[in-house]
């Protein structure tokens, strides 16, 4: 069985604040497979950013990944030198942003952008020698440029080179820096919230764009989302997070027809419903807790309509009720608590025998 | 304010209004005090600049002797703390014999004087032109902004020394050579300021509510522009006091016989190698006046009105 | 159609110069005294006659309106009067004083820059850091601190009590250089005068101090407060992303956007550099213009200092459009 592209073990994100720590990312764990989308799903302020953040190891000082593995191919990130880190930037990970508008440096022509990334990684040729000794890398590199470009769906890219990021409509511009982190053809790209800042028919047809590129180049993705029906749509599978916690993962099959935790749950009901005309909607009451004020237990049995008083105790470790499925809700282990439980463990139910509890 | 009163609850709601607007005031200047403590350099700041203001009237209290009569017999004597020095002339003497100590009291209220009144004219003016401009637009506005344009034209300095040049020395004239293009700055922060609020919809309401537009630029808009006018002024302060200097440094500020400090660090290079004193303690009471100056002037700024930060 | 654009502004100049020029003539019709009596102050006394002749001479008999026709008209052919004092063309004077200045407030400029921007970027890149308060400190001070006094205190420690560098001038004679620009460094360079090289640039390096430290301080702050917001912006985050080296994300994507706002202060501070020019001269001894507009004043040479206050400000308004063309070539959100 080949070793998943991205393995991450407990990690754990933290920032310090006036108001104290706060974990914006909390023990989670996640598995990618080559070629596999993966969509993360939650609301504002869970920690999603974050999580893509960590993995590239751009968190800015004072905060820090505090804990855990971030394993890539196998190496842990969290390991290597500063030298690695850049080379896997862009090369091998890349990562689009949310707001097109303020990602794009405003005073480089987008081409030039584009361009950049192959010449930090001398994909085609060593970039470090002065001109006029490079001309031949340089052709070379505006070549595979003008490639990219036309095939993330920029028309006339040989006109577009040279423009500025303000001459692009907002669709482009996101074109634009999808094309940056394609041009190395990186086995992983971090989405996110990639189509947020567009207006919804073009996002429609970023995450078709998306979806091209994770089968024609077999790019795994990361997608970043709020939405999870674009995530059930697009994603081989689906993770699910909540005040820095990942409540529940798995296929998207597994988390859209048999959703484990009661947020997941929450979150499928309040979603309108053209065929049922009328229906109120159920949002998910209460509001989401201080980050930096968080209990040992789980975060969201302030809310939850299902929680009891043992549910304030202490860590939810995952509990995997299918094969690849997990969740953190006690309520898959009739309400029990064993005392020595911690967040980093992982506990196998059998559905059908009497412990089950959907 | 003198807006006849068209019957009488008119008259004692706009009275009330006003006692209400007072008040605000005077919790805001209590506000500002509070905040003050939080920027301890802005606090020392004020103080010193508070010591300079009383220092520089209470001279002639302080100091007995007359800052233009020297003493031959004592000329070019050291500061006290050098050897030579005496109490007697704590700061030392010039070459005529004149005490320094008292010169610089005396100096400090040319500076603080010219300081304060050509900051504070340059604010009137500029804020008046500012205002009309900014609010009615129009021939007035044209001809105003193309003259301002045309004085930008011109390096500081150099039109205050042409100006100086051509009006000759005087207390009167250093002040209009100073406020000539000092204006130009309050003119266009408030005619700025003044053309984005008219736009907003508290000017619309008091419009449909009937108040006549003297009114609305007084009463309405103006406490919006006052505290960046005012952090303005302070920012500004130190600016024109190291002009003032400057210009009598070259003997184009005041005549000879007023002690200046920027007068007294010129005299004082023909004996720098013997009497290092004489130029450079005026120099250091303007450095920390107009340090002092600016910090305040920062401090004040971050209280009260951030948006100026990039100058 | 960015020429074009390039030409309209050099177009509008025009007025700007025309403006200017009648502001000073203005300004030296209607000032208090007649001019010929204050010329008269410097001879002995003469008769009416030779009043009258002089006031014709002059063109002071006749009408304002005239008087100003006549002033444009002269303008146009570059011809400024004659000195009072000096008896010869004003522009010959200026003109023989110029280079000087001109080198002065280039050696001003670099030394500026030269501070500016390490302090600037490097105390925007470690915030709060012991080098970032300390230079924000140091700039802070040399904000307040009155730029002739700065001058006499250096003058003070490195010449007159370390003797390190020269007290006065712009060269030691005793190095002999042979003039070809006018621009000393430029000249020893070419004439390949090693000793009149050194001599200039030590010359230089006090006056260009005492002129560009206040304008390094202005320059620190102003780049360091757009630097601190550029580093915070989300295309830095992208290049470091890219796999970009730190010193490709401050100098290549941070510092070429603080650019944008630092270079209009820059702009501005240009202004300093001609009036301070004024100080500094004065203070080393510089042979330059602005020692000249100076004694001039004191002379009363009117001519003379009309047409140096013209000159400046003609050289204020071409700095200014220079630095308008570079804005537009920085921000391309700005196209004229």
């Amino acid at each position: 069985m080949n070793a998943p592209l991205l393995q991450i073990r407990n990690m754990t994100t933290v920032y310090p604040t006036k108001h104290g720590h706060v974990k914006a990312v909390n023990a989670i764990n996640l598995t990618l497979e080559k070629g596999k989308m993966l969509g993360l799903v939650g609301e504002s302020g869970c920690g999603k950013s974050t999580v893509l953040l960590s993995i590239l190891g751009l968190i800015r000082a004072p905060g820090q990944v505090a804990e855990g593995e971030v394993l890539f191919k196998g190496h842990d990130m969290r390991e290597a030198s500063r030298n690695d880190l850049r080379t896997i930037r862009g090369k091998e990970i890349s990562m689009i942003f949310q707001d097109p508008q303020t990602t794009l440096n405003p005073v480089f022509p987008v081409g030039e952008q584009i361009r950049e990334t192959l010449r930090l990684h001398n994909m085609l040729g060593n970039s470090r020698i002065p001109w006029p000794f490079n001309r031949e890398t340089s052709r070379k590199e505006r070549e595979q440029v003008l490639k990219v470009m036309s095939e993330v769906g920029i028309p006339s890219p040989d006109n577009r080179y040279a423009s500025f990021p303000h001459q692009f409509s907002g669709g482009m511009q996101q074109r634009a820096l999808i094309a940056i982190a394609l041009s190395c053809n990186p086995a992983l790209l971090l989405a996110d919230e990639p189509t947020t800042a567009l207006d919804v028919t073009i996002q429609a047809q970023i995450l078709d764009l998306m979806r091209q590129i994770n089968q024609e180049h077999h790019t795994a993705i990361i997608l970043v989302t709020h939405d999870l029906g674009v995530a059930a749509e697009f994603c081989d599978s689906i993770a699910v997070m909540y005040a820095g916690r990942i409540v529940e993962r798995g296929s998207v099959e597994q988390v859209v027809e048999n959703p484990q935790h009661p947020y997941t749950r929450g979150l499928l009901a309040c979603r309108p419903k053209i065929t049922v005309p009328k229906e109120a909607v159920a949002p998910i009451p209460g509001n989401v807790p201080d980050l930096a004020d968080l209990p040992d237990s789980c975060p969201f049995a302030p809310r939850c309509p299902m929680a009891k008083e043992i549910c304030n105790d202490g860590p939810v470790p995952q509990i995997e009720t299918e094969a690849g499925h997990f969740s953190r809700c006690l309520a898959h282990y009739d309400f029990q608590r064993e005392i020595d439980w911690t967040w980093a463990d992982r506990i196998e139910i059998d559905l059908h025998s009497s412990k089950a509890r959907i | 304010m003198e807006a006849t009163p068209l019957n009488n609850s008119d008259f004692s709601s706009r009275l009330i209004g006003w006692r209400i607007r007072l008040e605000l005031w005077r919790r805001n200047l209590i506000d500002l005090f509070v905040n003050l403590k939080k920027h301890p350099l802005a606090l020392v700041g004020g103080v010193v600049l508070l010591i300079y203001l009383i220092t520089s009237l209470l001279a002639p209290v302080i100091t007995k002797t007359d800052p233009n009569l020297g003493d031959l017999h004592v000329r070019l004597t050291p500061p006290v703390w050098q050897e030579g020095g005496s109490w007697d002339y704590p700061l030392g003497t010039d070459a005529q014999g004149r005490d320094i100590l008292t010169r610089i009291l005396f100096g400090g209220r040319v500076s603080l004087a010219i300081g304060f009144l050509s900051v504070g004219i340059s604010a009137l003016v500029g804020t008046i032109l500012g205002a009309l401009c900014g609010y009615y637009r129009g021939w007035l506005d044209n001809i105003v902004s193309r003259f301002a344009d045309l004085l930008l034209a011109f390096p500081y300095l150099v039109f205050a020394i042409g100006m100086m040049a051509f009006l000759g020395p005087g207390f009167g004239n250093l002040i209009v050579a100073l406020t000539f293009k000092s204006w130009v700055e309050f003119f266009r922060l408030v005619r700025g300021t003044m053309m984005s609020e008219k736009t907003q919809e508290y000017v619309e309401a008091a419009k449909v509510s009937g108040q006549n537009t003297f009114a609305i630029i007084v009463e309405e808009i103006f406490p919006n522009i006052f505290n960046s006018v005012f952090v303005l002024a302070t920012l500004r302060m130190g600016f024109l006091i190291i002009m003032e200097a400057s210009l009598s440094f070259l003997g184009l500020g005041l005549p000879a016989k007023i002690p200046a400090w920027g007068s007294m660090v010129a005299v004082g290079r023909d004996h720098l190698l013997v009497a290092w004193w004489i130029s450079t303690l005026p120099g250091i009471a303007i450095l920390i006046l107009v340090l002092a100056i600016n910090l305040f002037g920062e401090g004040l700024r971050d209280i009260l009105d951030p948006r100026l930060k990039v100058e | 159609m960015r020429f074009v654009k390039i030409l309209e502004r050099i177009l509008i100049m025009i007025p700007i110069v025309l403006g200017v020029a009648i502001i000073v003539f203005l300004f030296m019709r209607l000032m208090p005294g007649d001019p010929v009596d204050i010329m008269m102050g410097q001879g002995g006394s003469v008769s009416l006659g030779e009043i009258e002749k002089l006031r014709e001479e002059f063109n002071l008999d006749k009408p304002l309106y005239v008087q100003l026709g006549i002033f444009l008209g002269d303008l146009l052919h570059g011809d400024l009067g004659n000195s009072y004092v000096q008896k010869r063309p004003v522009d010959e004077i200026i003109m023989g004083r110029l280079p000087a200045t001109i080198e002065l407030a280039i050696g001003g400029l670099i030394v500026s820059l030269l501070i500016a921007f390490p302090i600037g970027i490097i105390s925007a890149v470690k915030q709060n850091s012991w080098v970032d308060r300390i230079s924000m400190a140091g700039a802070f001070l040399g904000i307040s601190m009155p730029g002739f006094w700065f001058g006499i205190v250096l003058l003070l420690l490195f010449a007159v009590n370390l003797h390190w560098l020269p007290v006065q001038g712009r060269i030691d004679n005793s190095a002999a250089l042979q003039q070809v620009t006018g621009f000393y460094v430029l000249d020893s360079l070419i004439t390949g005068n090693r000793a009149a090289l050194g001599s200039s640039i030590k010359h230089l390096i006090l006056p260009s101090i005492t002129l560009g430290a206040p304008m390094a301080a202005v320059i620190a702050r102003v780049l360091r407060s757009s630097m601190l917001e550029t580093l915070r912006a989300d295309y830095v985050t992208l290049a470091r992303a890219k796999g970009a080296t730190e010193f490709n994300v401050v100098i290549k994507h941070a510092l070429r956007n603080a650019l944008i706002p630092t270079i209009t202060v820059v702009g501005l501070q240009v202004g300093v550099l001609l009036g301070g020019n004024m100080i500094v001269e004065t203070i080393f001894g510089w042979p330059g213009l602005g020692r000249t507009v100076v004694s001039a004043i004191f002379d009363r040479d009117f001519p003379l200092v009309q047409g140096s206050v013209m000159i400046y400000a003609f050289i204020f308004v071409v700095t200014n459009l220079i630095v308008d063309i570079v804005y537009t070539y920085l921000n391309p959100k700005i196209q004229m």
